[in-house]
């Protein structure tokens, strides 16, 4: 089970796991972010590439129009796997 | 050694089975939970990638066996042509803006497991990873 819930315009929890099942269905909701976004990751238990590449993409996609995109709260393990795909010093992660 | 194995369509709807024979193994083990992070990212991104790339027409096995201090995943992919998952993935070293999530999951595979082998046998294909497992 995933789920992106919305906390405000700019702000999003995202809750469950983001699977290569989910990852469509993610990718769409998180379309709904249009300035300066801030993701909560303090309730997603499980990411892989397909979820890296939805948060990837959604960065892309505010950076290029001039916003930010601010992940938060990852828990020891996810931010590890952001630091294996190499992107722990390239997303702002706090 | 105890031994788990089923047959999983080639579909990402498959992946929440894949989850559950995980953790059904982990319990019978008597193995900490924690350990389904590393063993489900590595099983989904071999699996997704079979998917993908694979080819093959039939089910995809996926059977996962106590090996001493480690737990051992095995992926067989019925047909498929040789795919050899266990040459080494570098990541990208583009700008960020130039990024693609494409080619990753195999990286973390080869990150996350302590030994990964891959074995053709002229009509299938199979990927054996071992994952040490602290008790």
């Amino acid at each position: 089970m995933f789920e992106v819930r919305f906390e405000g315009e700019d702000r999003v929890r995202l809750v469950g796991r983001l699977d290569a099942a989910q990852a469509d269905a993610a990718l769409a909701a998180l379309g709904r972010l249009q300035g300066a976004s801030v993701a909560d990751f303090s309730e997603l238990e499980y990411i892989s590439s397909a979820g890296i590449g939805v948060i990837l993409e959604t960065y892309k996609r505010l950076h290029q129009g001039g916003h930010t995109f601010l992940l938060t709260n990852l828990s020891p393990r996810i931010r590890s796997i952001f630091g294996y795909a190499g992107l722990d010093r390239v997303l702002r992660i706090e | 050694m105890r031994v788990d194995e089923r047959r999983f369509p080639r579909s990402f709807e498959s992946l929440d089975g894949i989850f559950g024979l995980i953790a059904e193994f982990l319990r019978a083990e008597g193995l900490d939970a924690a350990h389904a992070f590393d063993l489900d990212l590595m099983a989904e991104e071999l699996f997704t990638n079979m998917v993908k790339y694979g080819n093959g027409a039939e089910p995809i096995a996926i059977g996962i066996a106590r090996d001493g201090d480690a737990v051992v995943l095995v992926l067989r992919d019925f047909g498929a042509p040789p795919w050899d998952v266990t040459r080494p993935r570098a990541l990208p070293n583009a700008p960020i803006e130039q990024r693609r999530a494409g080619g990753l999951g195999l990286h973390l595979v080869q990150r996350l497991a302590d030994r990964l082998e891959y074995h053709h046998d002229g009509h299938s294909g199979t990927v054996t990873v071992r994952k040490r497992v602290a008790t």
